[in-house]
């Protein structure tokens, strides 16, 4: 069927800066020094990590600063291999919750230094369970990917 | 809670990627439903809509642009964000604090005008953490996957079934959007989109406007010989970062638990008589079933694999095609309170249950892994 | 009418430029003051309200998910209403709304924006459809100088007059602000800056427009029941209002603007409020631009059309005067503008029970509370009193 009405094509395209606050100022200044950083909650005294400035459940503000293992374990993981507009990564990748020692809750990060061509190749290495470490990356200008990844032990 | 309240009428847009201008599309679906019931604008006592900004064609403040197509000129009218199951609980409350006899709820998503799915609920996520890592709903859904095979032993054959049920359920609905047979090989070998899920196991993006009126007991009973009433409702947001969560056990439990109590269900798995639950990603039908206490924990999969939640099931669960055949994103939740509306009353048509239907259930989820479950129970 | 509903504290952040907090710290912030004031805890909350402007304003998408441990929603329902600007009185409809059906207790509402992140009148003018008014719209400043523009040609009002009626409207904002802790805008500025600022959009000048703000707001709304066990006075709903008219600017009269007439309308007759301008002790009026406030008073009934200007010169909305509005600096000097309806009506409910301090207004009794949104098209009205 041919059109019979025009459509209008238009993108919105907004600057922002946005503000990191004291905590997370602190955590990713932690990433450019090699150190993963978290805040343990004094009330149920679980390390939170990223470092938080309180705690999701009991409310209370944090500042009991620890730094947490660069190693830990896979909790879950996922190929991706498909793309949209504004994807932040190239596919393939490998995203993963991570719970890094010292800590209880999971780290949200990439998997990677491994073959990720298929899906096969990719479960050769990595499964729910593995070991994994922190990969830094050379410039390290206090970003999430100061970490470049997280690779199998 | 004075009274109750009452849906009178449904009405759901042409499935058709529609080239009508949004305000029009909007007009439409509100003026089907006036006609359905047989009265004018100036019967309505209040209005909340559905819509978000970023499904919503780049138009900021959602409702400022279609308040006269959903017939709010001069009324009091309000909007709710990102779950339209969020606008049907505001339309209930405005008529049981008694300020309103009628209430028009409409949901809108016009998603053929939209970035994709994921280009928008990657803005979802924090801009520190999670975002530049590239999480959205459907690589959190992976994780979650993942992690529900692993624990239960939930086949990817058994995932791959609910796609093949729900799709074959909306070749009986002339509103799906997706209309196609497939079979279990057909959804496992379709393209991997976040591995395990592949294309078929995700939703679509589709266009879809539903409007429902609802009204305060005795008015209820004199516009309609068959109202379906409200009788349950529950709600539960999860913690934000998905590392804090256990994916496998969110709070769809606390939603569900918290609505059957409000309805008085006491076994829901034997009272409930049909479930419309939203299903963006086909393992999600499973997962949530067993949240929601249809069956056991772990069972999901089983479930499924003894045709309970077929359309001639014992439960059947998303007979109108679910979310996997019909996404207009904002709108979905209350498609299924649409759906679930028609099958109480016997209006399904083809994909009307084989069974009678006095208690049904309609599910909504958002977020990541779903962090934002609500549940409605409606019964004649 | 439903149940009866009562405020039973508020929380507001110190507003301003606030990258000192990220925008869930910030959000905490005032969510905590609240519990504080009320002497509540996250536990006795049974449900949640909040909404902000759109997306883009921070470019965070249904930012309840990304913002649900600040607003301590986590196990509990939520409802997100956005209703653009007017979406912080639209919050606190929904929290009376929720609790007046009797589905909950005790609901929390709460508003936010953190406006320096994004840029605010980049993201207004995508309130415009992109058909036709977004390429005429000059974001906010734009569509109300047309609005002023017309009012001041229906009732002829001579352009000296209109000056320093205007002028005398931000001088009260401004001097105000600086009694009220939580406000953004702190300028000590003479009548004669004021007039002589330069143009933005004619006849908005620099001193006649609000700032943009980060800033949050949390209101705690209780049923009666709960509400008489407390041991502090709460302020007691007594009326709302709320309407809209088209998105196309041009499609309905904005001077008799009849949005503003039937919200304060619905309000007045649940109130039983008569003579607004006698009966009310004090008004919260949003107003981003100081014509804007002239032109409500008008609609609001607290004087004749046409008559706003020459009323604003001899001070009866100023403090000491017949009602006093926007004692708190108002929105010319405080606007994050997802929490600006919400500050409106917090501010009325601590009028109503003596918690506003170096602003109070004293023995205020009844308030009124407002804010408009869309492209000019909503008003919503919440009105409180210290009696049931």
């Amino acid at each position: 069927m041919t059109k019979e009405y025009r459509t209008l094509h238009t993108t919105v395209n907004l600057p922002y800066e946005l503000a990191f606050g004291a905590t997370l100022t602190r955590f990713f200044d932690g990433l450019s020094a090699e150190k993963i950083l978290g805040t343990r909650c004094p009330k149920c005294s679980r390390v939170l990590v990223p470092a938080r400035s309180f705690c999701p459940r009991c409310f209370i503000d944090l500042d009991d600063w620890v730094e947490v293992g660069q190693t830990g374990t896979v909790e879950t993981w996922s190929l991706v291999s498909y793309e949209y507009i504004g994807m932040a990564k190239t596919p393939p990748y490998i995203t993963g919750l991570i719970r890094l020692d010292g800590a209880d809750v999971s780290f949200t990060h990439l998997i990677g230094g491994i073959d990720m061509s298929s899906i096969d190749q990719v479960q050769s290495r990595l499964a729910i369970g593995t070991r994994v470490k922190a990969v830094w990356a050379t410039e390290k200008p206090g970003s999430i990917f100061d970490i470049e990844y997280f690779v199998p032990i | 809670m004075s009274g109750r309240v009452g849906i009178v009428a449904a009405a759901e847009s042409s499935p058709a990627i529609t080239q009508d201008n949004m305000m029009d599309a909007v007009y439409k679906v509100t003026k089907e439903l006036l006609n359905k019931v047989g009265i004018d604008r100036d019967d309505v006592g209040t209005i909340v809509t559905a819509a978000s900004d970023v499904f919503h064609s780049g138009i900021s403040c959602a409702n400022s642009y279609y308040w006269e197509a959903s017939g709010g000129f001069l009324k009091n009218a309000s909007r709710q964000d990102g779950d339209s199951l969020f606008a049907f609980l505001y339309g209930c409350l405005r008529v049981l604090s008694g300020h309103f006899e009628t209430a028009m709820v409409i949901a809108l998503t016009k998603g053929s005008e939209n970035p994709e799915n994921d280009t928008v609920t990657s803005l979802y996520a924090d801009p520190f953490y999670h975002r530049p890592l590239g999480i959205n709903e459907t690589t959190a859904a992976a994780l979650q996957m993942r992690q529900y095979m692993e624990r239960y032993g939930i086949t990817a054959e058994q995932c791959a079934l609910v796609t093949v049920k729900n799709l074959r359920n909306a070749l009986f609905n002339p509103y799906a959007h997706i209309r196609k047979s497939v079979t279990v090989d057909e959804v496992l070998n379709s393209k991997a989109t976040a591995d395990p899920l592949t294309t078929l196991q995700c939703a679509p993006k589709s266009d879809g406007m539903v409007a429902v009126l609802l009204a305060a007991e005795d008015t209820a009973k004199a516009l309609t010989d068959h109202p379906v009433w409200f009788r349950g409702y529950g709600s539960a947001m999860d913690t934000y970062t998905l590392g804090d969560r256990d994916l496998l056990r969110g709070t769809l439990p606390q939603a569900a638990q918290a609505a059957y109590t409000m309805a008085r269900l006491e076994k829901p798995s034997e009272e409930v008589d049909v479930a419309e639950i939203s299903e963006p990603y086909g393992f999600q039908e499973l997962l949530w079933c067993e949240q929601l206490g249809l069956c056991a924990e772990g069972k999901g999969g089983r479930l499924i694999d003894s045709g309970t939640t077929h359309l001639d099931g014992r439960l059947p669960v998303n007979p109108s095609g679910g979310v996997l055949a019909t996404n207009p994103y904002v709108a979905r939740g209350l498609y299924r309170v649409a759906e679930a509306y028609w099958q109480i009353t016997g209006k399904a048509g083809e994909h009307q249950v084989k069974k009678s239907v006095h208690t049904a259930l309609a599910h909504s989820t958002h977020g990541f892994a779903g962090q934002s479950h609500t549940v409605v129970i409606l019964g004649d | 009418m439903g149940r009866a509903v009562a405020i039973m504290g508020t929380g507001q952040t110190h507003h301003g430029k606030r990258f000192d907090v990220s925008y869930p710290e910030l959000v905490r912030e005032a969510v905590q003051r609240a519990f504080e004031d009320s002497g509540l805890s996250p536990e006795d909350v049974d449900a949640v309200v909040t909404g902000t402007m759109p997306s883009m304003m921070e470019g965070i998408a249904l930012n309840h998910l990304y913002l649900a441990d600040a607003i301590q929603v986590v196990g509990k329902p939520l409802l997100k209403t956005e209703t653009c600007g007017s979406t912080g009185m639209s919050v606190a409809h929904t929290a009376f709304y929720w609790v007046a059906a009797g589905l909950a207790d005790v609901v929390l509402a709460v508003g936010f924006e953190k406006m320096y992140e994004g840029d605010s009148q980049a993201t207004m003018t995508t309130v415009a459809d992109p058909w036709i008014q977004r390429s005429f719209v000059a974001g906010a400043p734009g569509i109300f100088a047309m609005q002023s523009n017309m009012w001041i040609d229906r009732h002829h009002i001579p352009a000296e007059r209109l000056r320093e009626a205007a002028a005398v409207i931000s001088l009260r904002n401004h001097d105000d602000a600086f009694d009220n802790p939580y406000a953004h805008i702190k300028a000590r500025i003479s009548l004669e800056e004021i007039k002589d600022s330069r143009i933005v959009t004619y006849p908005i000048r620099r001193w006649d427009v609000c700032p943009n703000s980060d800033g949050a707001c949390a209101v705690l709304f209780m049923s009666e029941h709960k509400a008489k066990q407390m041991a502090n006075p709460p302020a007691w709903i007594k009326g709302v209002g709320y309407r809209g008219d088209e998105s196309y600017l041009g499609d309905s009269d904005k001077v008799r603007w009849n949005t503003a007439i039937d919200a304060a309308k619905e309000a007045y007759h649940q109130a039983g409020i008569v003579n607004p301008r006698r009966e009310l002790d004090v008004a919260e009026v949003y107003n981003p631009f100081t014509f804007m406030e002239l032109l409500l008073y008008e609609c609001f009934g607290f004087c004749d059309f046409g008559e706003a200007c020459d009323l604003a010169l001899q001070g009866t909305f100023s403090r000491g005067g017949d009602l006093p509005c926007d004692p708190s600096g108002g929105v010319l000097c405080t606007n994050p503008i997802g929490a600006t309806g919400l500050i409106r009506v917090a501010e009325a409910a601590m009028q109503v029970t003596g918690k506003a301090g170096a602003h109070q207004v004293d023995g205020a009794q009844l308030a009124l509370a407002h804010a408009m949104g869309g492209v000019s098209q909503f008003n919503g009205i919440m009105i409180v009193g210290s009696q049931q």
